[in-house]
């Protein structure tokens, strides 16, 4: 944690520089997302990375998560690999890939 | 006796006890939200019809995403200004984010609103019209002289109301009911505890598990009702809430519909909807129907020669989902502009309100009608998904500015006297703040774009 | 650690101001109702858990009945019915449900039956076993003089209490407690009294807002452990001097911290579906009563299986994990060994619950997902079980070469480990998907987590309970009473759940509020068990029959058994408080963790001195040492640590 004095100065530039990024970010998801790929999926995924780069420069900056201390690091960590076990069992346990066994076919229309 | 490590760190893990539980709290409102997200891959994979994707409003949810931004940076300035102990700059920074957090919830209202006021109607074919009920939707029973209403023997969750659930639902004046002993009583709460207390004495005389009482009324009575206000009707009966049922005859269910929107995603051979029946829009709507269709699919073949019509989800909605503007048909060659194709993505509500005079109206049969509802979570699983996690975050919202706008009211003692507590507090409360956001640039992509 | 005593000192500068406060005689409101003190909150959990588990424990009795006896009256029904003050409660809560005879009729069976697995789970076993063990006695162990966050956990209990009202008020609204079961699976849980006159007169709208509350409070309360356990730590208390009873608390919290939120997404989305008419758990084209139902549909049932079981498989740890916290210092302190194995103990326990997010879906192979999830489920369900055996395996170990005390608390410990051997080894077939599928929802389910739960961590918490009597009251608990709770207990809780693996593997369903009556099979063929119970009650002068039915009246003269064998347990506990044996020392029972350090009861504060843990907690026996134990605070052999804390020094200037 920055918490002497030079560093937090120095740090504030720093929050109204990441700021503006995040606005331009934003911005730029909106553009990319009337940008129509060869298939919508291309542009969920365009649009989660960004969302993705943004959270993060969120978790590193704002919640100085770029110095922190090991104990909230181990908690994170289990925390995410959870979360993510949470989105893919779900999708899984449905959408079988060995089998293909799933109740969900490719939308036609 | 006092907490160690309240205020400083503790050396080995160097951190303070505040911080290590606002993690925690975190990690488990990732967990929350992590279950609410998965839930959406879910239902989103799931779907059994067209994933709405820009029918929000956009320019709102953008507003509100650059609010949200600014309001972090002003929150972890209003941290690093306290730890320099400017305080002037801490509150105002401060302040700074407790507006933001005003404005953003201002914005979801009016977001909110827009969709309760918005309606859409499935027709047994499986189009859905989007659009406006002027004058709401009331089904109207009338000649009713007959009551029956049913107490049962045993405390139960429906037993008869009559005075909350069947007397406001009549159109003018409540009239004098004759009991079955020829009595003629005002129905009120009293008068009908002691009607109800005899019936059930002959009931359980009789062995019975409900007590069933008969009211005649002297005058043929008129029902008027929401949907929502009654249990169910048929062509002869009409049954309330708390099982009460009236015998008569039922006068009108049909409803009167402003069209903005018909969406032939769910129908087989589109120009066929139902919507373009002679009751309803007609032949001129379906003309303009078939041209805006063909225009969007020729200049998708177009402009993307190689891939499939029927995969591109975009096209499926411009060609498919049309936006009515006027209240008549377009003359031919004004229906496809490219004014449509940019209108497509303009909002489902988008221009309601003050256009109230530029749909036509249509008067929809119950028989056609299979599914209605405001944009509510009953509409579908998508905007049920979307008011929950729209709603959680927005309670976020409230939370965390009201922790904040204490921290800047009424925590003045704390300020003069131990800043560095101050300090850390508004740090946990800037982190859950953070946090909030950062839920946030999920979701805007999410639901508004993707 | 030098830099921590540092820090010591400095908090104990800062004390000095306060200090003033210590003298304020606290209003009885302050001190015994909204408390911040851990050790008041710790106990109020404890009550509470007690009253509930007796409540549901009332419930289970009321089934049975109807599954031995089904539409026979309830026995003494017109007695109760005549008692003023009881009779009006009862006739609302139950006597509005029974047939006209006074027996019992499915619908009834069925809210019991909910209610019952929702009261045991989230009101009876958690809170005491997690809130209330945990509150008392980690904070002590660790030697802090509270939990970081007091008034949270102030909160944390009364959060509990608003659920324990809600889910208590829902037997009284129009429709009665839920009937779904405590799973409350959509679209039946979302479906069922859809048409009635307001949500709010449905029991299910109470249990889920009940839920809410109740899940809240288990966020608050654990994210107070984790932060306790890991900054509040004495000087000298490494995280491998800890004993294992903080690191099992420990990770229980973070089963509850991680696992509680997606069951709190379920329940808001259910009650979405049901206040606000959404179709998150409803699918297309849904019907009850030949009539579609008025939702867009486009939802899952299966949606809410996985949010649900995402919980409630952690949750299965979370009952478990203090029962061994509980043992870990039961047995080593009367077999006066340390605990065998105590790091390995650590290492088990942490990747239990790593594990226990991984297997979820054992509880969903009758959904048929796929060859390739349900094989990865089946590899981590097994997977699972070897921490398990190894934490069983290292408390039989400990007992090896001990010279044993078999006072009660070390009778229920040592009952214990031969229960909890059989619900979880009869756990493993069910891990298979093949097997499952056969015996999913049958009374061999019952059984095995029966057995897991009931003689296995309900026993464990009785053993805790007359382990800490004697520190929270100043009294001991009647050995002899404690006795004839125990032999009583354990005959009862064998006689009610050995059956249920027969009845299972005979296809017994767990929902049959009748236990099988009308089904030509289960009178159809005998097994020895039943000869044997025919034999029995023949010999007594009873007729019963020879076949699968008669394990029914088995298994309810189990639970009457086992209902009078709590009878001298209320007695003792109740007694005890006033007129138990007094006790002569701080540390009753020579042990070696820090809770015994303090003085008896523990005042606000906790320690006299400043505790600083010397060694590690399990130092029972040690060779050239004076006494068999050697405790955690004793900075020199046979010396105990004297020294006052530095405010109370300063005091006396």
């Amino acid at each position: 944690m920055a918490d002497n004095i030079e560093a937090i100065q120095k740090s504030i530039k720093k929050y109204i520089a990441i700021g503006a990024l995040l606005i331009f970010f934003s911005g730029l998801t909106v553009a990319l997302s009337y940008w129509e790929l060869p298939t919508h999926s291309l542009n969920i995924l365009v649009g989660m990375i960004l969302a993705t780069i943004k959270a993060a420069l969120v978790a590193l900056i704002f919640m100085h998560l770029n110095h922190e201390r090991s104990v909230i690091y181990k908690i994170l960590v289990f925390t995410v690999v959870l979360a993510v076990v949470l989105f893919v069992l779900f999708v899984l346990a449905h959408d079988d890939p060995l089998t293909f066994s799933g109740f969900y076919s490719p939308v036609e229309q | 006796m006092d907490i160690p490590y309240t205020v400083h760190a503790r050396p080995d893990t160097g951190l303070y006890n505040a911080k290590i539980g606002i993690w925690l709290f975190l990690a488990s409102e990732v967990m929350l939200f992590g279950g609410l997200f998965s839930a959406y891959i879910f239902l989103r994979v799931g779907a059994d019809y067209p994933w709405p994707v820009h029918d929000l409003d956009v320019t709102l949810g953008f507003i509100n995403t650059v609010v949200l931004i600014a309001s972090s940076v002003t929150v972890v300035m209003a941290w690093a200004c306290l730890k320099l102990r400017k305080f002037g700059w801490y509150r105002i920074n401060m302040a700074i984010t407790v507006l933001c957090a005003a404005v953003f919830m201002f914005n979801k209202t009016l977001e909110y609103k827009a969709k309760f006021a918005h309606y859409a109607v499935k027709l047994t074919d499986g189009t859905l019209l989007t659009g406006h009920l002027p004058h709401g939707y009331q089904i109207k029973f009338g000649d009713v002289t007959e009551l029956e209403l049913s107490v049962p023997v045993k405390n139960s969750a429906v037993t008869a109301d009559p005075v909350g659930y069947v007397l406001p639902l009549i159109d003018g004046e409540a009239p004098k009911f004759k009991t079955e002993d020829g009595q003629e009583i005002a129905l009120d709460s009293k008068s009908f505890a002691s009607l109800a207390a005899s019936a059930l004495e002959k009931a359980k005389a009789a062995n019975k598990g409900s007590a069933s009482i008969k009211l005649v009324s002297a005058t043929p009575l008129k029902f008027i009702a929401k949907p929502s206000e009654i249990f169910g009707y048929t062509a002869t009966t009409l049954t309330f809430r708390d099982g009460t049922t009236a015998t008569g005859k039922l006068t009108d269910d049909k409803m009167t519909l402003e069209v903005d929107g018909v969406d032939a995603r769910g129908v087989a051979q589109s120009e066929k909807s139902l919507a373009f029946d002679h009751r309803y829009l007609g032949e001129e709507w379906q003309k303009a129907f078939v041209a805006n269709r063909d225009h969007h699919i020729a200049k998708f073949e177009k402009d993307y020669p190689t891939r499939d019509k029927a995969r591109s989800a975009t096209l499926q909605k411009e060609s498919l989902f049309f936006k009515l503007h006027s209240a008549t048909p377009p003359a031919a060659g004004e229906a496809h502009g490219d004014k449509h194709g940019a209108e497509a993505h303009a909002p489902a509500e988008g221009g309601h309100g003050e256009a109230h005079g530029h749909h036509p109206t249509v008067v929809l049969e119950k028989k056609d009608i299979t599914f209605f509802s405001n944009f509510t979570p009953k509409l579908n699983t998508y905007y049920a998904i979307y008011f929950t996690l729209t709603g959680l975050h927005g309670a976020h919202v409230v939370i965390g500015a009201l922790v904040l706008a204490y921290f800047l009211c009424f925590d003045n003692k704390r300020l003069k006297q131990d800043p560095e507590h101050l300090a850390n507090r508004v740090e946990v409360g800037g982190l859950f703040w953070h946090f909030v956001d950062l839920v946030w640039i999920f979701l805007f992509p999410l639901l508004y774009l993707l | 650690m030098s830099a921590a005593a540092t820090s010591h000192d400095h908090a104990h500068d800062h004390s000095h101001d306060d200090h003033a406060h210590d003298h304020h005689e606290q209003s009885f409101v302050w001190k015994y109702i909204f408390s911040s003190d851990h050790k008041t909150i710790g106990m109020q959990y404890g009550l509470t858990g007690l009253i509930f588990l007796l409540f549901g424990f009332f419930l289970m009795l009321l089934m049975r009945w109807s599954i031995a006896y089904p539409g026979v009256p309830v026995p003494a029904i017109e007695t109760i019915r005549s008692i003023p003050g009881i009779c009006d409660l009862f006739e609302a809560m139950f006597g509005r449900w029974l047939n006209a005879d006074g027996s019992l009729n499915g619908e009834l069976y069925n809210m019991l039956g909910a209610m019952h697995g929702t009261i045991m789970v989230f009101f009876g076993i958690v809170p005491l076993g997690f809130a209330a063990f945990g509150n008392f006695v980690m904070p002590l162990q660790i030697g802090t003089i509270d939990m970081a966050f007091p008034r949270l956990n102030m909160m944390s209990y009364w959060f509990f209490f608003i659920s324990c009202v809600l889910m208590m008020y829902s037997f009284f609204v129009g429709t009665g407690p839920v009937q779904t079961g405590w799973t409350m699976y959509s679209p039946l849980a979302t479906t069922t009294s859809m048409g009635v006159t307001s949500v709010w007169s449905h029991g299910h709208t109470w249990w889920l807002t009940a839920m809410v509350f109740n899940i809240s409070a288990s966020l608050l309360g654990s994210v107070n452990f984790i932060a306790t356990i890991i900054n509040l730590r004495t000087k000298g208390m490494a995280w491998m001097k800890m004993p294992f009873f903080c690191w099992a608390m420990f990770v229980t919290a973070f089963l509850l911290l991680l696992a509680f939120p997606p069951l709190e997404v379920a329940a808001i989305l259910q009650l979405s579906d049901r206040v606000f008419g959404s179709s998150f758990y409803l699918p297309t084209g849904l019907m009850e009563g030949g009539k579609h139902l008025d939702i867009s549909g486009g939802g899952s049932p299966l949606l809410y299986q996985h949010l649900f079981w995402f919980l409630a498989h952690p949750e299965v740890y979370v009952l478990i994990l203090p029962a061994f916290a509980i043992l870990t210092d039961i047995i080593p302190c009367n077999a006066r060994r340390p605990l065998w194995g105590y790091k390995s103990m650590v290492y088990s326990v942490l990747t239990l619950g790593f594990l226990s997010f991984l297997v979820w879906a054992h509880h969903m192979y009758l959904t048929g997902m796929g060859t390739m999830m349900s094989t990865y489920f089946q590899i981590t369900t097994v997977l699972i079980s070897v921490p398990s055996v190894i934490l069983l395996t290292c408390l039989m170990v400990s007992l090896w070469g001990g010279s044993i005390r078999f006072n009660t608390q070390m009778l229920f410990a040592s009952a214990f480990l031969p229960m909890f051997g059989i619900g979880g080894l009869t756990g493993l077939p069910l891990a298979f998907s093949f097997i499952d599928l056969a015996l999913h929802d049958t009374y061999y389910v019952i059984g095995h987590f029966h057995y897991v739960v009931a003689p296995g961590t309900i026993f464990a918490l009785f053993a805790g309970v007359y382990h800490w009597f004697p520190k929270i009251t100043g009294r001991f608990m009647n050995d002899k009473l404690g006795k004839w709770h125990f032999w009583p207990s354990l005959l009862g809780m064998n006689l009610v759940f050995a059956p249920m693996f027969i009845q299972g593997m005979a296809g017994f369903h767990r929902r049959w509020y009748d236990g099988g009556k009308y089904f030509e099979n289960t009178s159809g063929f005998s097994h020895w068990s039943t000869t044997l119970t025919h034999k029995i009650g023949a010999f007594f002068g009873f007729d019963i029959p020879d076949n699968m039915l008669s394990l029914n009246i088995v298994m309810s003269v189990g639970a009457f058994i086992l209902a009078l064998g709590q009878v001298p347990f209320i007695i003792n506990f109740w007694f005890s408080i006033k007129g138990g044996k007094k006790t002569t020392s701080d540390n009753p029972w020579d042990a070696t963790t820090m809770e015994w350090a303090t003085p008896t009861p523990p005042p606000h504060g906790n320690f006299l001195f400043d505790p600083v843990a010397h060694r590690g907690p399990y130092e029972y026996s040690v060779p050239g040492h004076g006494t068999d134990f050697y405790p955690q605070w004793e900075s020199e052999p046979g010396k105990p640590e004297t020294k006052p804390a530095a405010d109370k020094v300063l005091a006396h200037h």
